[in-house]
């Protein structure tokens, strides 16, 4: 489980989080929801450790993170985290190379699931192709949890059809996965959890399934009643 | 350890395209360098010799013998080195940045290897003292083929012939080039020590960013200030007790405990306070 | 298989009910096997957690069964088979006559026009084999 706990961060005099709270399962999507502002992506970055904070805890596991956590929890920025001069190839040999948690049948089957050419330089794919050998490179990691920061946002449908596919399949498999986006109706029905976001703090948590069951509403239902009350 | 040596080996693989056109750059700049000053000396020679009917001997007298130095001293050799210098000391800041700027932000990758964050600091730094040494090598061994180059374009008459080891043991190449061992633990422990300080300088603003440009103006100032204190001390005590083997001591000493602070501090700066 | 599922009904309601539809029009067949739990919520583009619980609801209501770790199946039982083909038939009917009812005509007039409507649906459907 992720545990995150009072988070409060703040950029100069601007408070960003003014304690925020919310716990992600293994096994289970939970996403982050926030129309508008900053915030998101600095949870995530805070999960990680690569953002220090002015207040609060997060866990993994009961841990706080540390360098092997990074085998257990990987982060999926909304921009490529390699090279651009590497192909990919290489930079699949690089995350072999440094991660014990590297699955290279996985990366290979993603590789054909994404139709991508491992020859190919990583500054030479078209923005889509770029977002999938992100998401091959974190998802080829056999890790507990998945975090990623807008993963449909800024490509084609088509690659974002391929990605929100990823979600469905076994490469998700029983993973925790954390992600964020502020446009929530491509994937209504891909998510467990809900957490809504603004202003730095967490305005409701719900399991989707059950505010569908017991409320009737949709997820945009709750988010209307929550932003526009 | 091994995450180290890998982090070593791909921070030099990426910057390798560079060094090998600065390796390029030095041999044939020097070399063609060697073989320029060699002639024009000649031509100046001849010119003097036949046209204006100088003996050999008043040509020399005038003119003084071609020695190494002579092309040591131009701008054909020391361009170069500079070049070089410049060009090192530029990427001891790019090695840092170049993680964070662009679309890119490789910083992300680097700091979520599941290694010790101090290793990748420790990589940076050893790849710039490495390729530090590397291009001093590469001086060293252009050095004899430049000698002999010149041997072969001077008649034996116009030269007075030096040793590489008098070349290195001149001026600022014995520096670059230390004579003993100790001289090279010295040296290059100093580089290593100043790589250090200003590596966690551009910690501090990567960590605190405006503010610690600040910090970091200030950690490089107090590093200084430490290693200097044995020369300020004589500055205003009008007595200095120190023998200079003791003041090297004293040095080597402020030295260790500049370089530990150092890494300290940067391995607390990239564990607790660096942001993406 | 391409379900649109609404947004306000949980997704595993609706899954159930699909499964349902295909029983009665006899899609699914009696005894034929069935996605796994993967296999559906890849191809309803659904959360892998929702798929589980429709298949479980549906193997608690008797309307899948499963074997140990062989792939889940459509039950043979008759009964339960019948019964589901009747539930979504009066489930139409209490629609139809409740909207029907609301506009006050009488059943005699109605049952006119169903078997009407019936006949010229046949009549289209060879029409467009011809």
């Amino acid at each position: 489980m992720i545990e995150v706990n009072e988070i409060q961060k703040k950029f100069g005099r601007k408070k960003v989080l003014k304690g925020v709270s919310f716990t992600a399962e293994k096994g289970e999507i939970t996403c982050v929801i926030g129309i508008n502002g900053v915030g998101k992506t600095t949870i995530l970055n805070a999960i990680m450790n690569l953002t220090p904070l002015n207040g609060g805890q997060i866990l993994v596991n009961g841990e706080t993170i540390n360098k092997h956590s990074y085998e257990k929890i990987t982060f999926i920025p909304d921009a490529i985290i390699m090279q651009p001069s590497m192909t990919i190839a290489e930079a699949m040999e690089f995350m072999a190379d440094f991660y014990d948690s590297w699955n290279q049948e996985r990366a290979t089957e993603l590789l054909d699931f994404f139709k991508l050419q491992e020859s190919e330089k990583i500054n030479h794919l078209s923005k889509g192709n770029r977002a999938k050998v992100n998401l091959l490179l974190g998802l080829a990691l056999d890790v507990d949890y998945l975090l990623m920061d807008e993963p449909f946002s800024g490509i084609d449908i088509f690659s974002r059809e391929q990605i929100a596919d990823v979600f469905t399949s076994h490469l998700v498999e029983d993973r925790g996965v954390l992600i964020t986006t502020h446009e929530i109706n491509d994937i209504e029905h891909l998510i467990d959890k809900a957490v809504l976001l603004d202003n730095g703090k967490v305005l409701k948590q719900f399991d989707s399934e059950e505010v569908r069951e017991t409320e009737g509403k949709s997820i945009v239902d709750v988010m209307r009643e929550v932003y526009q009350p | 350890m091994n995450r180290f040596v890998k982090l070593l080996n791909f921070e030099l693989s990426r910057f390798m395209k560079i060094y090998l056109v600065l390796i390029a750059l030095t041999i044939i700049v020097q070399v063609v360098g060697v073989i320029v000053t060699a002639n024009s000396y000649m031509a100046e020679a001849n010119k003097m010799i036949y046209e204006e009917g100088l003996s050999q001997a008043q040509f020399i007298q005038q003119y003084r013998s071609m020695s190494f130095l002579r092309f040591a001293r131009s701008l054909w050799f020391m361009g170069p080195i500079a070049v070089c210098a410049a060009a090192l000391l530029f990427y001891i800041f790019m090695i840092w940045y170049r993680d964070w700027f662009g679309k890119n932000t490789f910083i992300y990758r680097l700091l979520m290897l599941p290694t010790a964050r101090i290793n990748v600091y420790l990589a940076k730094a050893a790849s710039i003292v490495l390729m530090v040494l590397g291009l001093v090598s590469v001086q060293l061994i252009i050095l004899p083929l430049e000698n002999s180059v010149l041997k072969w374009l001077v008649p034996i008459d116009f030269r007075s012939d030096m040793t590489v080891e008098q070349v290195v043991g001149w001026d600022y190449l014995s520096i670059l080039i230390p004579q003993t061992f100790t001289e090279f633990i010295l040296y290059y422990g100093a580089g290593f020590m100043a790589v250090s300080v200003l590596f966690t300088a551009i910690l501090f603003e990567r960590s605190f960013k405006w503010k610690g440009i600040l910090l970091g103006i200030g950690f490089v100032a107090i590093s200084g200030v430490i290693m200097l204190s044995p020369l300020l001390a004589t500055v205003f005590m009008d007595h200095y007790y120190l023998y200079p083997l003791e003041t090297l001591g004293l040095e080597v000493v402020l030295g260790l405990l500049v370089t530990a602070v150092s890494l300290w501090m940067g391995h607390y700066l990239l564990t607790k306070k660096i942001t993406v | 298989m391409n379900v649109n599922f609404n947004k306000r009904d949980p997704v595993y309601v609706q899954v159930i009910r699909h499964f349902k539809e295909q029983i009665a029009t006899g899609v699914f067949e009696p005894g034929q096997e069935i996605p796994s739990r993967r296999e559906l919520a890849n191809r309803l583009k659904i959360n892998p957690n929702t798929a589980q619980r429709a298949y479980k609801e549906m193997e608690e209501a008797g309307l899948i069964t499963t074997e140990r770790n062989l792939p889940s199946k459509i039950t043979r039982d008759e009964h339960v088979l019948k019964s589901v083909r009747k539930e979504l038939i009066m489930e139409a009917v209490d629609d139809f006559v409740r909207s029907v009812q609301s506009i006050n005509v009488p059943v005699d007039e109605v049952l006119e026009l169903v078997q009407e409507k019936y006949k010229d649906k046949r009549d289209d459907k060879g029409a467009k084999y011809d």
